[in-house]
Parts: C-alpha cells; sequence; structure tokens
C-alpha cells in the first residue's frame, strides 16, 4: 500500500459527507437524523457532517418506502452522488415498506431494488445512536483501499 | 395579462435546507419574487387507502404514521373521534394524561420548527442549542409513553401506562430546564440584530390575507387571528387554557410565536401535574358502528378527522385533513411573493413550519 493510499484511508475515515432523501416516509426518521445533530448525539464528532447535496456526498441515507415519484428519480440521485459511495436505509420503510405494505398502498418498497443499498437499520423509528453507528461501522469499510481495489 | 420574468428558479425537491422534499417553482424579476408555486406528490403514500377496511386497532398505528412529528395528536384525534362515535367515556386522570402527552408533543415540535428556521438563516448555534432542549422534551416523552417518536399512548377509553409521583416529579424538574433554556435562547433570539435583519418584515401576510387563504395554527396566530382549537376541548377547558397571539405576521413573529407556546405548554404540564386527578386510566368501552367528524389542534393547526365506522368498529370511510396544506397555500400566495432575495424564500417557507409527509399522506 503506497503512502498516498494510507493518507487516504485516514483521512476518509475522519471525513464522512452525508446526503439524505426522504422518498416517502412519515417524518418519523426524519426527526431521528435531525436528532443526531443535536450536541447530544454529536454527529460531527465522529467527522460526519450533515451536507444534503447529493454531488458532495459520500454517504446516502435512504428514508422512507419509496413512492413512484422517486422510482425514477432515487437512481438519478445516486448516479450523481461521486465515488467512493455507500448507501444505507434508515427504518422499517425502505426494507420492507412497514406499515405502508398493504393492499392499496402506493409505496414500492424495498429500496435496495432501485440502488445498491450497504446496511439497513431497522427500526419504527430507529434510535439515532443506531444510526451513527451504521455510518460509522459500513462507511469506513467501503471507503478504505477504495482505488486498489477498483 | 402579460409578466415580465426573467428566471423561473425551481427550488428542490432535494435541496440543502429542505427536510421533505417538494418542489417550490419562484418566478423572479432580479431577486425580486413576483410568484410562487408549490408543487407536491412526492411524498403520496396513500395511508387513507390502507385505512379502509381495517379494524380500528390496525389503523390507530397507521393513523400514527400520518406524520412522525407530531404522532400524538393524530392518535389523539383519531381515538376521540372513535371514542365520540361509540360514546366512550375516559376517566378523569387518563384525560389529564392525555394532555400530558400531547403538550410534550407539541414542545419537540415547535422547538425542531424553530430549529429548522435557525438552520435556514445559518444561525447554527441557536438552532444547535433548541436541539438539545428538545432532547430533555423527548426523553421525559419517552419516560411516559415508553418511545420516543411512535407511542401509541392514547386507547380507546384511556391511556396505557399510568405515571407514579416520582415520574411525575420527575417531569417537573425536566420542565424547569426546559423553561430556563427556552427563556435563554428565546431572549437571543429575540435580541440578535442579525436574526432580526433575517427574520422582521421578512414573508409578512396579513391578518387579511390569513383570513382569505384559511391559514391555521401558529401561522395565523402570528398574524392576529384568535383560533386554537384547543380552547374548545373539555380538558383544555379545565385548565383554564387562552391562545397567544402575535400582531407582526412575519417570519420573526411566527417563531417567537412558538417559542411561546413552549413556555405555555410548561406551564399547562406544571397544572396538569398539580392537579392530576387520581383513578383508574382506562375506562373500557366497545368501538361500535357511526359516522362523525371531530377535530383537534395540531402543533402546525386544525386537524380534521372523519370517520365512518362498523359495528365491529371497522373503518369504513375515512379521511383526514391535515393543517400544513392550507399554511403552505398560503405561504405560496403570500408569504414569498415580495421577499426581495432568493435566500428569503426558503426562510419564509420554513417559518410556517410545513410538513409535507402529512399534508400528502
Amino acid at each position: 500500500m503506497t503512502m498516498l493510499q494510507s493518507l487516504k484511508n485516514a483521512v476518509r475515515q475522519r471525513s464522512i459527507h452525508v446526503c439524505y432523501v426522504d422518498t416517502g416516509s412519515c417524518n418519523g426518521c426524519d426527526i431521528e437524523v435531525l436528532a443526531c445533530l443535536s450536541p447530544r448525539y454529536d454527529l460531527e464528532q465522529y467527522g460526519i457532517y450533515v451536507h444534503n447535496n447529493p454531488r458532495e456526498a459520500d454517504v446516502l441515507l435512504i428514508i422512507g418506502g419509496v413512492t413512484p415519484q422517486w422510482e425514477d428519480k432515487l437512481k438519478m440521485v445516486w448516479d450523481k452522488i461521486p465515488e467512493p459511495k455507500v448507501a444505507v436505509s434508515i427504518g422499517n420503510c425502505p426494507i420492507s415498506g412497514c406499515v405502508f405494505s398493504r393492499p392499496q398502498t402506493l409505496t414500492r418498497a424495498p429500496a435496495k431494488s432501485y440502488i445498491p443499498i450497504a446496511a439497513e437499520v431497522p427500526g419504527c423509528p430507529p434510535r439515532p445512536t443506531e444510526i451513527i453507528q451504521a455510518i460509522l461501522s459500513v462507511a469506513p469499510l467501503i471507503f478504505k483501499d477504495w482505488e486498489l481495489r477498483r | 395579462m402579460k409578466k415580465t420574468v426573467d428566471v423561473s428558479i425551481p427550488l428542490g425537491p432535494v435541496h440543502p435546507i429542505f427536510k421533505e422534499p417538494c418542489r417550490i417553482k419562484c418566478e423572479t424579476f432580479g431577486e425580486q419574487i413576483l410568484a410562487a408555486e408549490v408543487e407536491l406528490g412526492y411524498m403520496k403514500k396513500g395511508i387513507e387507502r390502507i385505512m379502509i377496511g381495517r379494524p380500528w386497532q390496525e389503523v390507530m398505528f397507521l393513523a400514527e404514521r400520518v406524520c412522525g412529528i407530531c404522532s400524538v395528536i393524530h392518535n389523539f384525534v383519531f381515538i376521540e373521534t372513535m371514542e365520540k362515535i361509540s360514546g366512550v367515556t375516559v376517566p378523569d386522570r387518563a384525560a389529564y394524561l392525555r394532555v400530558l402527552a400531547n403538550e410534550l408533543d407539541r414542545m419537540q415540535s415547535h422547538l425542531i420548527a424553530n430549529f429548522s428556521y435557525c438552520y435556514t438563516i445559518e444561525h447554527e448555534t441557536i438552532g444547535m442549542y433548541l436541539l438539545n432542549i428538545r432532547e430533555k422534551v423527548m426523553d421525559m416523552l419517552e419516560y411516559l409513553t415508553g418511545a420516543r417518536v411512535t407511542c401509541a399512548y392514547i386507547v380507546p377509553g384511556g391511556v396505557r401506562f399510568d405515571p407514579d409521583s416520582e415520574d411525575l416529579a420527575r417531569i417537573m424538574t425536566a420542565m424547569d430546564d426546559v423553561e430556563r433554556e427556552t427563556r435563554r435562547y428565546m431572549s437571543m433570539f429575540d435580541s440578535g440584530p442579525l436574526i432580526g435583519l433575517r427574520s422582521k418584515g421578512i414573508g409578512v401576510m396579513t391578518r387579511e390575507q390569513a383570513e382569505l387563504i384559511h391559514a391555521v395554527g401558529p401561522t395565523a396566530r402570528a398574524c392576529g387571528i384568535t383560533t386554537d382549537l384547543r380552547s374548545d376541548h373539555p380538558t383544555y377547558q379545565r385548565l383554564n387554557f387562552s391562545p397567544l397571539v402575535r400582531t407582526e405576521g412575519d417570519n420573526y413573529a411566527r417563531v417567537m410565536l412558538r417559542f411561546q407556546e413552549v413556555l405555555q405548554s410548561v406551564e399547562l404540564i406544571r397544572t396538569i401535574i398539580r392537579t392530576l386527578p387520581e383513578g383508574k386510566i382506562r375506562g373500557g368501552g366497545t368501538i361500535g358502528r357511526g359516522e362523525t367528524t371531530h377535530k383537534g389542534e395540531a402543533p402546525r393547526g386544525e386537524l380534521t378527522y372523519r370517520i365512518k365506522s362498523d359495528t365491529h368498529g371497522r373503518v369504513q370511510e375515512i379521511s383526514i385533513q391535515t393543517p400544513s396544506i392550507m399554511n403552505i397555500e398560503a405561504c405560496a400566495r403570500y408569504m414569498i411573493p415580495g421577499v426581495t432575495s432568493v435566500a428569503d424564500v426558503t426562510a419564509a417557507y420554513i417559518s410556517s413550519d410545513p410538513c409535507i409527509a402529512c399534508t400528502e399522506r
């Protein structure tokens, strides 16, 4: 491993930019993601910065069972994120549709049928600590030695 | 009529400021906004369609998930509608505990709305302080109901858990902290010169305009309209509730009104804990057949449920009217046109505290 690569690995572990898209949730998971920003949980001490701009993001948080409007747009948002990138789904909705997975629903879960998802955080909604733990455990794995593995 | 428009600027659906997807199309002339249009439809999940034909035990949890931020009031109004249909009565202690849970939920909703506003005007410091107070309120909500967001605390005929005197004392202590800190950050918001520049006189809606477009909740009360459905609620009437009103009608008034309502909620919670009657928390009863309309005051305004149920308590028809749709319309029609820069569009929009998830359901 070159020195440059080890430098990149070290830097990427402590600098994770997050973008989140709400593809039709009930807002419950949204406010738990916002709660991660609060000084009590303090996302930024781990080097995570919530940006909400796909073009600058490393991690995409997906919230909500995918609604028809988002079917193509979710892929578009994912394509805009520069490599290396990772998608984490928050809550039960992107996994199974949760309570919305019933006859007559308009949601089209799971989210992983549209874009590759590296980690899923179940819960309705998950606690902020679980969200932080998921981001911190999956992002360094994906970003480590990314240039070598490409 | 021919309009001279420079550029039509779309904001959203993925935008750094928006917590939820929606699209604001602004017609601009230089930096001046001439007209705005809010395009919805990114969050339509069809909850009402899912609810039809299901027993109330399932619909109760679906109703809570209409909106995650104000989940307690959706639970509250849905259960009250079902009780009104079937003539189920609630013990006094349960009625008080319902209001206690609802006030805690209102506080956290107002605090996150004010956080969003401070975040939008790039004053992250106050925003973070507010999130910290909100965590204290969320702790108390979890302590009382067992969950942070979707609590399902209110059931027909009563509530789920009964706090003992030690629990109530703990909530009382937390309220002292919340009040002290809210007053501190409220005065920071009030006296900060840059906050005033960014908020006063921006996104102004007059009382006449608010009446014309049927604005509800804090957005209407910040324009001088005394409308609060809590003053019609029997438990709130016993607590001597009276709505708060401001008259400026700008961004500043809306945010300050929410701060004042947080302090009012603190006072209400103290009154509830001091005067909480002893007794049972579950009365019992059966949900039956009927059709009715019931209203309640959500953190964002008037919330209406119209339900028709059959003899087994299954929901046959349901329609929900949530407050944000009126406020979003008021925002697009009166608040955003006339602001002098594109940067103020998002500030004016967020100050009306829109909730897209419950608007589209």
